[in-house]
């Protein structure tokens, strides 16, 4: 077998990077970072200094453009997973590395390396630099931390090892066996990330966190009379494992076995135009779908989106604010500050039925002469920022729920939606139903499942005319939104909401 | 061979051996891409980098993890392999978890599929811009003053990877990708601003399609979708479009994976060797295609791939297995993953097809929707051309199709003569009668 000792190996390959070694620590099998110290971590483990980081954006900036900036990652993700009532799988993944962008008006030039040497970061650096073809643009002298909040405060220092996470996911497999004789399968699942970032910018902004970021998952196969369903539901969020007490896995099992045990008397639907209530939490992925990417202010200074030109018009009734907000307590969506080192706000989309703002990362907010909204975000060192959503959702508003679907004489309750897409400049969106009722004469009918809603998005803002004062955040800890090949973490909800008509895709027309 | 990737990799077989790791897998994958991107006559976006992976399965005691790290410095390594080590063994046991038996490994077709394009190198960052601009200014040559964006790209990519066991799995490729593409943004009348792409993706830039051919196609795409409405719900012929079709397949498939079964969410788990489409359903999962996008001699349990049909005239001929879910399932693995799937064409044009039919609609995309695996039902909303009196009559949006695979496939009733060949789906477009498509 190979012997080479370290020093032949460094001299022979290139895929080693510098000599500091800073491993993640191994707390009684679970591997994570030593500290929950948000500051400081990357000048003392990899030795990423203020004058290196001046010395890299310099190069960045040496053929010009308005600004450059560094966002250094280093994230540890595991997983544990249970399909035989026992936890009998473990998943690990290390990223790490730093990406490095020139922006010079709307034009980026983006390199990234996954060494943290001074070689290589300089090395990305001009790549990054051949966006610009001008004279050099000057680096600050001296940067300052960002100023922030902390919406995902740590509880402790020292991480919860590893027996206490095997316990809750196989008692959460327990408790969904326990719950009812029809569940013939399931599969439990535990996810644990934390992401040290710190972002660096030409223009003086320096800004470290540590973002947490976990969830408790389980999906169950029921089985009656011959018939099977399954479904799927989880928690979690930006919380470490003090999060995750009997409650919560409680939760989780009684959610999912609830949910699948409700389908097996489930119908699909007529097909057809239809009134729609929509419950309060989950489905907010649709107004994150259908309404919030329309929002995103790329698409509207590259005029694709319907409402490049309808700000400050009415977009919706009076009755209806929505909210872009990354400082939801230890919602997934919640950050600090963005992947550009701007601080996190709460954002009014629509206010009271008037279009108020876009969602701004720096370019876009340069290109309409406004301030960033700390919505540039990306997935890894590995992306370049651009406008994404946080936690979006729709304010309360002053009906009841019972009173919303009270108001309905033939329609559909929907409490579930997955894979949802939308057409940003045609407006048009798909959602999967996965879970739902009839309403029939202002009361929930039979339950359900497995049909197809769409229709546009600016019209369902429109249409959405009841608005109930019980919102709820999905806080299923595992949505992401997709954007440019770049997955984030996010959140969505909403309150029970009536929207006035929308398409359902059945396999029988209505009447039949 | 990467010499420095296979040292590493038998490296950290060693070091993990001496952790306590007798059996494990070790895999390293690096990849170089290079995009630029065109917005408004100039470069949007100029992006490159080297990117490095490397996966380590680790079987334990009867236990197993998975590890995955880019952080390559030998000492962060021989701790992280150390750490994983000591924590698989605080799992529990699972007697499934094996390395394969490495008789599967054996018999690897000994040939070069073509995957690897060696003039990667020889093309120059102005060859690359000049085929974005080309790509873009054809897109809006195609589509006139009805056009309000177009962003237009390549990218080309040269991935290399090692893969060894400790039980005597020995494994390179070294693959490359172009793409170009082009998206266009029209400006209807009522100011919604449908969009549409089209994009290449090849292993050989020379089979690379023309970036004048791709942009202006872009903008026909997006041209057509001007106007479109729903119309009343009804039962019809559907044509799904050859690029399509893989994503309406997807809920197929997923059914035929060993996982799925054994977690009984299939709806074809009894169903091998059973007629359960119509007599032209036909698919072919062949990886030893030259220059294919899914060609491979190996698959991800290290198992030598051949040619399978996986449903042969409407009849179920095999899954997808891989070596743990064949052992959780008492069944002979066949593998884990596709490689080109391949629907063979027929002998129409779509036109002739629409003509023939007179009235239905051509589906040109999907958007959301899903598939039940348990159950088989699925639902997509669509796009596309409404066709009547054989000809094509106005585009249609915000509306969908609903049905269950149990069912679907038995309504195809032709392929066309169009397969699709860039990507690892190489399917014609297909015809299904008596549809029900939901729309007014």
């Amino acid at each position: 077998m190979d012997r080479i000792d370290r020093r032949t190996f460094l001299k022979t390959t290139s895929l080693a990077g510098g000599a500091i070694v800073a491993a993640p620590v191994l707390f009684d099998g679970w591997l994570t970072f030593a500290g929950t110290e948000k500051a400081g971590y990357f000048e003392k483990e990899f030795g990423i200094t203020d004058s290196l980081c001046k010395k890299v954006l310099a190069k960045a900036l040496s053929k010009g453009g308005d600004f450059a900036d560094l966002y250094f990652e280093h994230t540890i993700s595991n997983s544990l997973g249970l399909e035989d009532k026992k936890v009998d799988r473990a998943y690990t993944s290390v990223n790490l590395g730093v990406g490095i962008r020139t922006v010079k008006g709307d034009q980026v030039g983006f390199g990234f390396t996954q060494e943290l040497s001074e070689k290589s970061m300089m090395a990305a650096a001009a790549m990054a630099a051949t966006i610009a073809n001008g004279s050099a643009t000057p680096v600050v002298g001296k940067f300052a931390a960002v100023k922030m909040s902390d919406y995902y405060p740590l509880t402790g220092t020292k991480p919860a090892p590893l027996a206490p996470r095997l316990s809750l996911v196989e008692s959460t497999a327990g408790k969904c066996f326990a719950r009812s004789n029809y569940v013939i399968k399931t599969i439990a699942r535990f996810n644990d990330a934390r992401k040290r970032i710190m972002v660096v910018t030409s223009d003086g902004v320096k800004a470290e966190d540590l973002l947490p970021d976990s969830a408790l998952s389980s999906m169950v196969t029921v089985e009656k009379d011959g018939r099977k369903e399954q479904f799927w539901f989880a928690r979690g969020g930006r919380c470490d494992f003090s999060y995750y007490t009997d409650d919560i896995a409680r939760e989780v099992a009684e959610g999912v076995v609830d949910g699948a045990v409700t389908l097996l008397d489930a119908v699909v639907p007529p097909a057809g135009e239809i009134p729609a209530v929509f419950a309060p939490g989950s489905p907010g992925v649709l107004l994150h779908e259908a309404v919030g990417h329309g929002f995103e202010a790329d698409f509207n200074r590259k005029k694709i989106s319907i409402y490049s030109t309808m700000m400050g018009q009415k977009v919706a009734e009076p009755m209806v604010t929505v909210v872009d907000d990354g400082t939801w307590p230890n919602a997934r969506g919640s950050i600090n500050f963005d992947d550009e080192g701007t601080p996190s706000q709460k954002t009014v989309l629509v206010e009271n039925g008037i279009l108020k703002s876009y969602l701004h990362d720096r370019i876009s907010a340069k290109h309409y002469g406004l301030s960033s909204t700390g919505n540039g975000r990306r997935e890894s060192y590995e992306n370049y920022p651009v406008p994404r959503m946080r936690n979006t959702y729709i304010l309360p508003g002053a009906s009841r729920p019972q009173e919303i679907i009270e108001s309905v004489k033939k329609g559909i309750y929907i409490q579930d939606v997955s894979n949802g897409q939308v057409n940003i400049g045609q407006g048009d969106f798909a959602f999967y139903v996965s879970r739902g009722r009839l309403i029939e004469n202002g009361k929930l009918g039979a339950p359900i499942k497995d049909f197809n809603i769409m229709g546009s998005g600016p019209k369902l803002l429109r249409d959405i005319t009841m608005v109930a004062d019980d919102l709820k955040l999905s806080r299923n800890g595992l949505s992401v939104c997709g954007k440019d090949g770049q997955l984030v973490p996010i959140d969505c909800g909403m309150p029970t909401v009536l929207v006035r008509s929308l398409t359902v895709g059945g396999t029988k027309k209505q009447g039949a | 061979m990467d010499k420095q990737m296979y040292d590493l990799c038998k490296w950290v077989l060693d070091t993990a051996g001496k952790a306590g790791a007798k059996d494990l897998r070790v895999s390293l994958g690096k990849s170089r891409l290079v995009e630029i991107q065109y917005r408004d006559k100039r470069p949007e976006i100029i992006k490159q980098a080297t990117t490095l992976q490397m996966g380590i399965d680790l079987f334990v005691a009867g236990r197993y993890s998975s590890q995955n790290t880019c952080d390559l410095r030998k000492d962060a390594l021989k701790e992280f392999i150390s750490d994983a080590v000591s924590t698989t063994k605080l799992i529990a046991e699972d007697p499934y978890r094996t390395l394969p038996d490495p008789k599967y490994y054996k018999d690897r077709a000994d040939m070069d599929l073509k995957i690897a394009d060696a003039s990667i190198d020889e093309l120059s960052a102005e060859q690359k811009h000049t085929m974005v601009k080309a790509a873009e200014n054809a897109a809006w040559s195609a589509g006139g003053e009805k056009v309000v964006m177009v962003e237009a790209w390549f990218s080309d990519e040269l991935g290399e990877s090692v893969t060894l066991t400790s039980n005597g799995f020995s494994g390179d490729t070294r693959s490359t990708n172009f793409s170009v593409g082009a998206s266009v943004s029209v400006r209807d009348d009522d100011n919604r601003r449908p969009e549409a792409y089209d994009y290449a993706d090849c292993r050989m830039h020379k089979k690379l399609a023309s970036p004048e051919t791709i942009g202006a196609s872009a903008a026909r795409k997006a041209l057509a979708k001007l106007g479109a409405k729903k119309i009343a719900t009804a039962t019809l012929p559907i044509i799904i479009e050859n690029r399509n079709v893989r994503r309406i397949t997807k809920g197929f498939f997923d059914a035929l994976d060993g996982r799925n079964i054994y977690r009984k969410q299939s709806f074809l788990a009894d169903k091998k060797g059973q007629k359960i489409g119509s007599d032209k359903f036909i698919i072919v999962d062949d990886p030893l295609i030259l220059e294919g996008a899914g060609s491979r001699l190996y698959d991800g349990d290290g198992f030598a791939v051949k040619k399978r049909a996986i449903v042969e005239a409407g009849v179920l001929k095999d899954f997808y297995i891989d070596w743990y879910y064949s052992r959780k399932l008492g069944l002979e693995p066949t593998s884990g993953s596709t490689g080109n799937m391949i629907v063979p064409a027929g002998t129409r044009s779509v036109d002739e097809i629409i003509k023939d039919l007179g009235k239905g609609i051509l589906v040109t995309e999907f958007l959301g929707g899903n598939s039940n695996p348990t159950t088989g039902d699925f639902s997509v909303g669509i796009f596309g051309q409404f066709f009547d009196g054989g000809k094509i009559v106005h585009p249609v949006s915000e509306m969908n199709i609903a049905d269950n695979h149990l069912k679907f496939w038995h309504k195809l009733a032709e392929c066309a003569n169009d397969p699709w060949l860039y990507g690892n789906w190489r399917t014609p477009s297909m015809v299904f009668s008596d549809i029900v498509v939901s729309g007014v």
